[in-house]
Protein backbone atom coordinates (compact mmCIF):
# COMPACT_ATOMS: atom_id res chain seq x y z
CA UNK A 1 0.00 0.00 0.00
CA UNK A 2 1.22 3.33 -1.04
CA UNK A 3 2.79 5.46 2.35
CA UNK A 4 0.75 7.83 3.20
CA UNK A 5 2.91 11.32 3.13
CA UNK A 6 2.59 14.35 5.51
CA UNK A 7 1.24 16.16 2.78
CA UNK A 8 -1.58 13.64 2.61
CA UNK A 9 -1.83 13.63 6.13
CA UNK A 10 -5.27 13.86 7.91
CA UNK A 11 -5.44 17.07 9.83
CA UNK A 12 -8.62 18.38 11.63
CA UNK A 13 -10.12 19.25 8.71
CA UNK A 14 -10.24 15.40 7.02
CA UNK A 15 -11.87 12.33 8.23
CA UNK A 16 -11.71 9.18 8.53
CA UNK A 17 -10.15 6.98 5.43
CA UNK A 18 -13.18 4.62 5.76
CA UNK A 19 -15.50 7.18 5.27
CA UNK A 20 -17.47 6.97 1.94
CA UNK A 21 -15.68 9.88 0.56
CA UNK A 22 -12.63 10.55 1.92
CA UNK A 23 -10.17 9.34 -0.74
CA UNK A 24 -12.00 12.49 -2.62
CA UNK A 25 -11.82 14.73 -0.21
CA UNK A 26 -8.02 13.92 0.22
CA UNK A 27 -7.48 14.16 -3.73
CA UNK A 28 -9.21 17.87 -3.74
CA UNK A 29 -7.56 18.94 -0.81
CA UNK A 30 -4.08 18.05 -1.81
CA UNK A 31 -5.02 19.83 -4.70
CA UNK A 32 -5.87 23.16 -2.73
CA UNK A 33 -2.72 23.08 -0.85
CA UNK A 34 -0.65 22.79 -3.72
CA UNK A 35 -1.18 26.23 -4.67
CA UNK A 36 -0.93 27.52 -1.21
CA UNK A 37 2.07 25.75 -0.38
CA UNK A 38 3.97 27.69 -2.94
CA UNK A 39 2.65 30.76 -1.93
CA UNK A 40 3.77 30.04 1.49
CA UNK A 41 7.43 28.96 0.50
CA UNK A 42 7.62 31.90 -1.15
CA UNK A 43 6.42 34.20 1.74
CA UNK A 44 8.42 32.65 3.85
CA UNK A 45 11.80 33.22 1.97
CA UNK A 46 11.40 37.06 2.63
CA UNK A 47 13.95 35.87 4.67
CA UNK A 48 17.21 33.72 3.53
CA UNK A 49 16.35 29.73 4.52
CA UNK A 50 17.97 26.63 3.86
CA UNK A 51 15.64 23.30 3.24
CA UNK A 52 15.70 22.18 6.90
CA UNK A 53 15.08 25.87 8.79
CA UNK A 54 12.39 26.34 6.24
CA UNK A 55 10.24 23.40 6.46
CA UNK A 56 10.85 23.78 10.33
CA UNK A 57 9.60 27.53 10.27
CA UNK A 58 6.70 26.74 8.16
CA UNK A 59 5.95 24.16 10.21
CA UNK A 60 5.53 26.15 13.39
CA UNK A 61 3.10 28.14 11.88
CA UNK A 62 1.19 25.12 11.28
CA UNK A 63 1.94 24.17 7.50
CA UNK A 64 3.33 21.02 7.51
CA UNK A 65 5.26 20.05 4.42
CA UNK A 66 6.84 16.51 3.36
CA UNK A 67 10.55 17.09 2.97
CA UNK A 68 10.35 15.19 -0.65
CA UNK A 69 8.26 17.60 -1.35
CA UNK A 70 9.68 20.91 -0.29
CA UNK A 71 13.34 20.18 -1.38
CA UNK A 72 12.67 19.54 -5.41
CA UNK A 73 10.46 22.59 -4.64
CA UNK A 74 12.64 24.88 -3.69
CA UNK A 75 14.71 23.78 -6.82
CA UNK A 76 12.14 24.61 -9.03
CA UNK A 77 11.40 28.22 -8.10
CA UNK A 78 14.79 28.51 -8.34
CA UNK A 79 14.81 26.87 -12.09
CA UNK A 80 11.56 29.28 -12.32
CA UNK A 81 13.81 32.79 -11.56
CA UNK A 82 11.47 33.18 -8.53
CA UNK A 83 14.27 31.92 -5.76
CA UNK A 84 18.17 32.48 -5.40
CA UNK A 85 20.54 30.17 -3.90
CA UNK A 86 23.69 30.56 -2.06
CA UNK A 87 26.32 27.31 -1.00
CA UNK A 88 27.58 28.69 2.40
CA UNK A 89 28.82 27.27 5.50
CA UNK A 90 26.73 27.18 9.34
CA UNK A 91 27.84 24.91 12.10
CA UNK A 92 30.30 23.69 10.28
CA UNK A 93 28.57 22.45 7.40
CA UNK A 94 27.51 23.14 3.79
CA UNK A 95 23.92 24.56 3.20
CA UNK A 96 22.18 25.94 0.58
CA UNK A 97 20.13 28.99 1.15
CA UNK A 98 17.72 30.20 -0.63
CA UNK A 99 15.43 33.25 -0.44
CA UNK A 100 13.58 35.45 -2.98
CA UNK A 101 14.76 36.98 -5.84
CA UNK A 102 13.75 40.29 -7.09
CA UNK A 103 11.35 38.57 -9.63
CA UNK A 104 9.80 36.16 -6.82
CA UNK A 105 9.23 39.55 -5.14
CA UNK A 106 6.83 40.69 -7.85
CA UNK A 107 5.11 37.57 -8.59
CA UNK A 108 4.81 36.96 -4.66
CA UNK A 109 2.86 40.37 -4.64
CA UNK A 110 0.72 39.61 -7.46
CA UNK A 111 0.17 36.22 -5.84
CA UNK A 112 -1.02 37.50 -2.89
CA UNK A 113 -2.93 39.87 -4.33
CA UNK A 114 -4.89 37.38 -6.08
CA UNK A 115 -4.58 34.59 -2.65
CA UNK A 116 -6.97 37.80 -1.13
CA UNK A 117 -9.05 38.20 -4.00
CA UNK A 118 -9.96 34.77 -3.61
CA UNK A 119 -10.46 34.73 0.05
CA UNK A 120 -12.88 37.57 0.03
CA UNK A 121 -14.75 36.14 -2.79
CA UNK A 122 -14.86 33.25 -0.72
CA UNK A 123 -15.68 34.64 2.83
CA UNK A 124 -19.03 36.64 0.95
CA UNK A 125 -19.90 33.59 -0.53
CA UNK A 126 -19.26 31.11 2.52
CA UNK A 127 -21.08 33.67 5.05
CA UNK A 128 -23.93 34.32 2.34
CA UNK A 129 -24.55 30.77 2.58
CA UNK A 130 -24.59 30.60 6.29
CA UNK B 1 25.93 7.51 9.00
CA UNK B 2 25.80 4.83 7.56
CA UNK B 3 22.01 4.71 6.76
CA UNK B 4 22.25 7.85 5.91
CA UNK B 5 25.31 7.27 2.85
CA UNK B 6 23.15 4.11 1.83
CA UNK B 7 20.04 6.33 1.27
CA UNK B 8 21.72 8.90 -0.07
CA UNK B 9 23.15 6.23 -2.97
CA UNK B 10 20.12 4.59 -3.57
CA UNK B 11 18.42 8.46 -4.04
CA UNK B 12 22.20 8.91 -6.36
CA UNK B 13 20.73 6.16 -8.22
CA UNK B 14 17.95 7.71 -9.72
CA UNK B 15 18.67 10.90 -10.36
CA UNK B 16 19.24 12.90 -13.53
CA UNK B 17 23.11 13.12 -14.49
CA UNK B 18 23.13 16.89 -14.67
CA UNK B 19 22.63 18.24 -11.10
CA UNK B 20 23.07 14.94 -9.08
CA UNK B 21 26.11 15.88 -7.07
CA UNK B 22 24.86 19.59 -6.50
CA UNK B 23 21.34 17.96 -5.50
CA UNK B 24 22.68 15.04 -3.07
CA UNK B 25 24.91 17.48 -0.94
CA UNK B 26 21.58 19.45 -0.57
CA UNK B 27 19.78 16.29 0.69
CA UNK B 28 22.57 14.93 2.83
CA UNK B 29 22.77 18.63 4.29
CA UNK B 30 19.00 18.69 5.45
CA UNK B 31 18.85 15.33 6.00
CA UNK B 32 22.05 16.00 8.68
CA UNK B 33 19.71 19.03 9.66
CA UNK B 34 17.12 16.23 10.19
CA UNK B 35 18.60 13.64 12.30
CA UNK B 36 20.14 16.69 14.40
CA UNK B 37 17.08 18.75 15.27
CA UNK B 38 15.47 15.12 16.43
CA UNK B 39 18.72 14.26 18.98
CA UNK B 40 18.30 17.91 20.19
CA UNK B 41 14.83 17.51 20.95
CA UNK B 42 15.80 14.35 22.40
CA UNK B 43 18.98 15.04 24.21
CA UNK B 44 20.44 12.05 23.07
CA UNK B 45 21.83 10.75 19.79
CA UNK B 46 19.81 8.78 17.65
CA UNK B 47 19.36 4.78 17.41
CA UNK B 48 19.87 3.20 14.32
CA UNK B 49 15.98 2.76 14.24
CA UNK B 50 15.56 6.34 14.78
CA UNK B 51 17.80 7.15 11.98
CA UNK B 52 15.98 4.95 9.56
CA UNK B 53 12.50 5.84 10.57
CA UNK B 54 13.52 9.37 9.91
CA UNK B 55 15.18 7.81 6.30
CA UNK B 56 11.52 6.22 5.55
CA UNK B 57 9.60 9.16 6.40
CA UNK B 58 11.60 10.93 3.88
CA UNK B 59 10.14 8.83 1.37
CA UNK B 60 11.68 5.91 -0.66
CA UNK B 61 14.46 6.58 -2.80
CA UNK B 62 12.86 6.02 -6.02
CA UNK B 63 10.08 8.29 -5.57
CA UNK B 64 12.48 11.08 -3.69
CA UNK B 65 14.68 10.99 -6.76
CA UNK B 66 11.59 11.01 -9.30
CA UNK B 67 10.65 14.61 -7.68
CA UNK B 68 13.80 15.81 -8.90
CA UNK B 69 12.95 15.24 -12.37
CA UNK B 70 12.22 18.19 -14.86
CA UNK B 71 9.46 16.33 -16.59
CA UNK B 72 7.23 13.36 -15.30
CA UNK B 73 5.11 12.78 -18.13
CA UNK B 74 5.55 11.81 -21.89
CA UNK B 75 2.52 13.70 -22.79
CA UNK B 76 1.54 16.78 -20.40
CA UNK B 77 -1.86 18.24 -19.77
CA UNK B 78 -1.83 20.78 -22.59
CA UNK B 79 -0.70 18.62 -25.53
CA UNK B 80 -2.97 15.36 -24.09
CA UNK B 81 -6.72 16.73 -25.45
CA UNK B 82 -4.84 17.29 -29.31
CA UNK B 83 -3.26 13.84 -29.05
CA UNK B 84 -6.04 11.76 -27.82
CA UNK B 85 -8.21 13.60 -30.96
CA UNK B 86 -5.24 12.78 -33.24
CA UNK B 87 -5.61 9.19 -32.18
CA UNK B 88 -9.17 9.08 -31.80
CA UNK B 89 -9.73 10.35 -35.68
CA UNK B 90 -6.60 8.58 -37.32
CA UNK B 91 -7.04 5.30 -36.23
CA UNK B 92 -10.31 4.38 -38.36
CA UNK B 93 -8.08 5.62 -41.09
CA UNK B 94 -5.40 2.76 -40.05
CA UNK B 95 -8.06 0.29 -40.33
CA UNK B 96 -9.33 1.81 -43.80
CA UNK B 97 -5.59 1.68 -45.04
CA UNK B 98 -5.10 -1.53 -43.57
CA UNK B 99 -8.52 -3.31 -44.36
CA UNK B 100 -7.58 -2.39 -48.52
CA UNK B 101 -4.38 -2.69 -48.64
CA UNK B 102 -4.75 -6.17 -47.69
CA UNK B 103 -7.96 -6.91 -49.13
CA UNK B 104 -6.92 -6.48 -52.77
CA UNK B 105 -3.28 -8.21 -52.20
CA UNK B 106 -6.06 -10.88 -50.89
CA UNK B 107 -8.38 -10.90 -53.93
CA UNK B 108 -5.68 -10.50 -56.36
CA UNK B 109 -3.04 -13.34 -55.20
CA UNK B 110 -5.17 -15.82 -53.81
CA UNK B 111 -5.49 -18.93 -56.16
CA UNK B 112 -8.50 -20.78 -54.18
CA UNK B 113 -11.29 -20.07 -52.16
CA UNK B 114 -9.18 -22.28 -49.26
CA UNK B 115 -5.95 -19.80 -49.84
CA UNK B 116 -8.20 -16.92 -49.55
CA UNK B 117 -10.02 -18.16 -46.21
CA UNK B 118 -5.94 -18.48 -44.98
CA UNK B 119 -5.21 -15.24 -46.01
CA UNK B 120 -8.35 -13.32 -44.67
CA UNK B 121 -7.16 -14.94 -41.14
CA UNK B 122 -3.28 -14.18 -41.03
CA UNK B 123 -4.78 -10.50 -42.35
CA UNK B 124 -6.89 -10.06 -38.99
CA UNK B 125 -4.34 -11.58 -37.18
CA UNK B 126 -1.47 -9.07 -37.62
CA UNK B 127 -4.12 -6.29 -37.10
CA UNK B 128 -3.29 -6.02 -33.35
CA UNK B 129 0.45 -5.68 -34.33
CA UNK B 130 -0.02 -2.56 -36.74
CA UNK B 131 -2.64 -1.00 -34.28
CA UNK B 132 0.35 -1.37 -31.59
CA UNK B 133 3.08 -0.08 -33.51
CA UNK B 134 0.37 2.68 -34.91
CA UNK B 135 -0.29 3.71 -31.31
CA UNK B 136 3.61 3.19 -30.45
CA UNK B 137 4.84 5.62 -33.21
CA UNK B 138 1.96 8.26 -32.35
CA UNK B 139 2.55 8.19 -28.89
CA UNK B 140 6.17 9.03 -29.43
CA UNK B 141 5.69 11.69 -31.60
CA UNK B 142 3.66 13.20 -29.45
CA UNK B 143 6.28 12.44 -26.53
CA UNK B 144 8.95 13.54 -28.53
CA UNK B 145 7.47 16.81 -29.21
CA UNK B 146 6.16 17.34 -26.05
CA UNK B 147 9.91 17.21 -24.80
CA UNK B 148 11.49 19.15 -27.21
CA UNK B 149 8.60 22.07 -27.70
CA UNK B 150 9.11 25.77 -26.77
CA UNK B 151 13.20 24.51 -27.30
CA UNK B 152 13.62 22.15 -30.21
CA UNK B 153 9.83 23.32 -31.88
CA UNK B 154 7.90 26.32 -31.44
CA UNK B 155 5.36 25.70 -28.61
CA UNK B 156 1.97 24.69 -29.54
CA UNK B 157 -0.73 27.58 -30.05
CA UNK B 158 -4.29 26.53 -30.63
CA UNK B 159 -5.49 27.83 -33.44
CA UNK B 160 -7.88 31.01 -33.47
CA UNK B 161 -11.46 30.39 -33.69
CA UNK B 162 -15.08 31.73 -34.13
CA UNK B 163 -18.26 30.20 -32.28
CA UNK B 164 -19.38 31.71 -35.64
CA UNK B 165 -17.57 28.83 -37.15
CA UNK B 166 -19.27 26.00 -36.24
CA UNK B 167 -21.54 23.88 -37.70
CA UNK B 168 -25.23 24.54 -37.47
CA UNK B 169 -27.42 22.62 -35.21
CA UNK B 170 -28.03 19.22 -35.77
CA UNK B 171 -31.82 18.20 -36.32
CA UNK B 172 -32.66 15.63 -33.15
CA UNK B 173 -34.71 13.82 -34.94
CA UNK B 174 -31.65 13.35 -37.91
CA UNK B 175 -29.42 10.45 -36.98
CA UNK B 176 -26.36 11.76 -35.91
CA UNK B 177 -23.34 10.70 -38.24
CA UNK B 178 -21.07 8.87 -37.00
CA UNK B 179 -17.24 8.72 -37.87
CA UNK B 180 -16.52 5.07 -37.59
CA UNK B 181 -19.72 4.02 -39.51
CA UNK B 182 -18.56 6.63 -42.25
CA UNK B 183 -15.58 4.65 -42.60
CA UNK B 184 -16.94 1.50 -42.10
CA UNK B 185 -19.52 2.19 -44.69
CA UNK B 186 -16.36 3.51 -47.28
CA UNK B 187 -14.46 0.25 -46.26
CA UNK B 188 -17.48 -1.95 -47.55
CA UNK B 189 -18.02 0.13 -50.67
CA UNK B 190 -14.24 -0.39 -51.12
CA UNK B 191 -14.02 -3.86 -50.85
CA UNK B 192 -17.00 -4.30 -53.11
CA UNK B 193 -15.43 -2.55 -55.90
CA UNK B 194 -12.10 -4.66 -55.57
CA UNK B 195 -14.19 -7.70 -55.24
CA UNK B 196 -16.20 -6.93 -58.34
CA UNK B 197 -12.58 -6.34 -60.12
CA UNK B 198 -11.55 -10.22 -58.91
CA UNK B 199 -14.65 -11.79 -60.18
CA UNK B 200 -13.79 -11.99 -63.85
CA UNK B 201 -10.79 -13.84 -63.20
CA UNK B 202 -11.75 -15.40 -59.99
CA UNK B 203 -15.63 -16.62 -60.60
CA UNK B 204 -15.66 -18.53 -57.26
CA UNK B 205 -15.65 -15.00 -55.62
CA UNK B 206 -18.87 -15.23 -57.11
CA UNK B 207 -20.90 -18.20 -54.93
CA UNK B 208 -17.76 -20.03 -53.67
CA UNK B 209 -18.21 -23.78 -54.20
CA UNK B 210 -21.93 -23.13 -55.26
CA UNK B 211 -20.46 -21.53 -58.41
CA UNK B 212 -20.19 -25.40 -59.45
CA UNK B 213 -24.06 -26.29 -59.38
CA UNK B 214 -24.41 -22.71 -61.81
CA UNK B 215 -22.06 -24.39 -63.81
CA UNK B 216 -24.41 -27.59 -64.06
CA UNK B 217 -28.04 -25.73 -64.30
CA UNK B 218 -29.39 -25.17 -68.28
CA UNK B 219 -29.20 -21.60 -67.65
CA UNK B 220 -26.37 -18.71 -68.56
CA UNK B 221 -25.81 -15.40 -67.81
CA UNK B 222 -26.51 -13.26 -71.01
CA UNK B 223 -23.94 -11.05 -72.49
CA UNK B 224 -25.54 -7.88 -71.58
CA UNK B 225 -23.75 -8.86 -68.60
CA UNK B 226 -20.09 -7.34 -69.87
CA UNK B 227 -21.82 -4.28 -70.65
CA UNK B 228 -23.30 -3.54 -67.42
CA UNK B 229 -20.56 -4.78 -65.41
CA UNK B 230 -18.63 -2.16 -66.71
CA UNK B 231 -21.60 0.78 -65.58
CA UNK B 232 -22.37 -1.21 -62.62
CA UNK B 233 -18.60 -0.39 -61.30
CA UNK B 234 -18.12 2.58 -63.35
CA UNK B 235 -21.31 4.51 -60.46
CA UNK B 236 -19.88 2.39 -57.39
CA UNK B 237 -16.23 3.71 -58.02
CA UNK B 238 -18.07 7.14 -58.21
CA UNK B 239 -19.48 6.10 -54.99
CA UNK B 240 -15.94 5.92 -53.08
CA UNK B 241 -14.72 10.02 -53.60
CA UNK B 242 -18.31 11.34 -52.59
CA UNK B 243 -18.31 9.22 -49.05
CA UNK B 244 -14.66 9.67 -48.38
CA UNK B 245 -15.25 13.58 -48.96
CA UNK B 246 -18.35 12.89 -46.68
CA UNK B 247 -15.63 12.22 -43.97
CA UNK B 248 -13.93 15.47 -43.92
CA UNK B 249 -14.76 17.74 -41.28
CA UNK B 250 -14.30 20.99 -43.39
CA UNK B 251 -16.79 19.24 -45.73
CA UNK B 252 -19.72 18.47 -42.85
CA UNK B 253 -22.14 21.00 -43.68
CA UNK B 254 -21.92 19.44 -47.34
CA UNK B 255 -22.80 16.24 -45.67
CA UNK B 256 -26.62 15.80 -46.41
CA UNK B 257 -26.16 16.89 -50.34
CA UNK B 258 -23.25 13.98 -50.69
CA UNK B 259 -25.53 11.38 -48.91
CA UNK B 260 -28.37 12.36 -51.38
CA UNK B 261 -25.69 12.22 -54.64
CA UNK B 262 -24.73 8.85 -53.40
CA UNK B 263 -27.79 7.78 -53.37
CA UNK B 264 -28.80 9.46 -56.73
CA UNK B 265 -25.40 6.91 -58.05
CA UNK B 266 -27.66 4.24 -56.37
CA UNK B 267 -30.76 5.12 -57.69
CA UNK B 268 -28.69 4.98 -61.35
CA UNK B 269 -28.04 1.52 -60.84
CA UNK B 270 -31.15 0.59 -60.26
CA UNK B 271 -32.43 2.01 -63.36
CA UNK B 272 -29.66 0.05 -65.11
CA UNK B 273 -30.73 -2.96 -63.67
CA UNK B 274 -34.79 -2.28 -64.68
CA UNK B 275 -33.70 -1.70 -68.10
CA UNK B 276 -31.99 -5.15 -68.59
CA UNK B 277 -34.49 -7.20 -68.18
CA UNK B 278 -33.09 -10.70 -69.19
CA UNK B 279 -30.76 -11.42 -66.57
CA UNK B 280 -30.32 -15.26 -67.65
CA UNK B 281 -30.34 -16.98 -71.05
CA UNK B 282 -31.22 -20.88 -71.81
CA UNK B 283 -28.38 -22.92 -72.13
CA UNK B 284 -27.40 -25.26 -75.27
CA UNK B 285 -30.03 -27.64 -74.73
CA UNK B 286 -33.11 -26.95 -72.72
CA UNK B 287 -36.11 -27.87 -71.99
CA UNK B 288 -39.75 -26.45 -72.77
CA UNK B 289 -40.10 -26.65 -68.72
CA UNK B 290 -37.08 -24.44 -68.20
CA UNK B 291 -37.31 -22.02 -70.64
CA UNK B 292 -40.55 -21.46 -68.95
CA UNK B 293 -38.89 -21.38 -65.47
CA UNK B 294 -36.28 -18.93 -67.26
CA UNK B 295 -38.77 -16.44 -68.01
CA UNK B 296 -40.48 -16.51 -64.90
CA UNK B 297 -36.66 -15.95 -63.51
CA UNK B 298 -36.18 -12.83 -65.49
CA UNK B 299 -39.25 -11.31 -65.24
CA UNK B 300 -39.07 -11.69 -61.14
CA UNK B 301 -36.16 -10.26 -60.66
CA UNK B 302 -37.17 -7.11 -63.49
CA UNK B 303 -40.27 -6.80 -61.25
CA UNK B 304 -37.58 -7.19 -58.07
CA UNK B 305 -35.78 -4.34 -59.23
CA UNK B 306 -38.93 -2.30 -60.58
CA UNK B 307 -40.34 -2.68 -56.76
CA UNK B 308 -36.43 -1.81 -55.53
CA UNK B 309 -36.61 1.79 -57.96
CA UNK B 310 -40.03 3.13 -56.55
CA UNK B 311 -39.08 2.90 -52.91
CA UNK B 312 -35.71 4.31 -53.87
CA UNK B 313 -37.61 7.02 -55.45
CA UNK B 314 -39.64 8.09 -53.14
CA UNK B 315 -36.65 7.65 -50.48
CA UNK B 316 -34.40 10.14 -52.64
CA UNK B 317 -37.23 12.46 -53.30
CA UNK B 318 -38.70 12.54 -49.47
CA UNK B 319 -34.84 12.88 -48.11
CA UNK B 320 -34.11 15.79 -50.85
CA UNK B 321 -37.07 17.76 -49.35
CA UNK B 322 -35.93 17.01 -45.75
CA UNK B 323 -32.40 18.63 -47.12
CA UNK B 324 -34.03 21.52 -48.63
CA UNK B 325 -36.02 22.29 -45.65
CA UNK B 326 -33.47 21.47 -43.47
CA UNK B 327 -30.89 24.18 -45.56
CA UNK B 328 -33.99 26.83 -45.09
CA UNK B 329 -34.49 26.46 -41.27
CA UNK B 330 -30.39 26.66 -40.63
CA UNK B 331 -30.90 30.06 -42.97
CA UNK B 332 -33.87 31.32 -40.75
CA UNK B 333 -32.34 30.57 -37.81
CA UNK B 334 -28.95 32.04 -38.91
CA UNK B 335 -30.75 35.28 -40.31
CA UNK B 336 -32.65 35.05 -36.44
CA UNK B 337 -29.23 34.77 -34.87
CA UNK B 338 -27.45 37.59 -36.73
Amino acid sequence: MEQRTKDEAPTNSSFDPDTPGAELFDSLRLELRRGCLVLAVLAQLHQEHYGYTLRKSLSETGLEIEESTLYPLLRRLETQGLLTSQWREEEKRNKRFYRLSAHGHRILDLLLAEWNRINDSLNKIVQKER
Amino acid sequence: MELLKRYLQAVAEHLPARGRQDTLAELKANLESEIEGREEELGRNLTEAEVAAVLEAHGMPVLVASRYGSQHFLIGPSLFPVYWYTLKRSFPLVVLAYTVVQMVDIFFNSGSGAELGHRIGTAIGHFPAVALTFWGIMTLGFAVFEYGQGSFFPRMTLPKWSVRDLPPLERTEKKKHSFASGIADLIVSILMVVWLLAVPNHPYLILGPGMKVLHDTPFALTPEWHVIYWQFLGLLIAMLPLKAAMLLPSLRHARGWLQLAVKALGFLILVIMVQVRTFFVSGSSISAQNLHSLQGINNGITLGFKLALAISAVNFLWELWQEISAGQHRRAHYAAVL
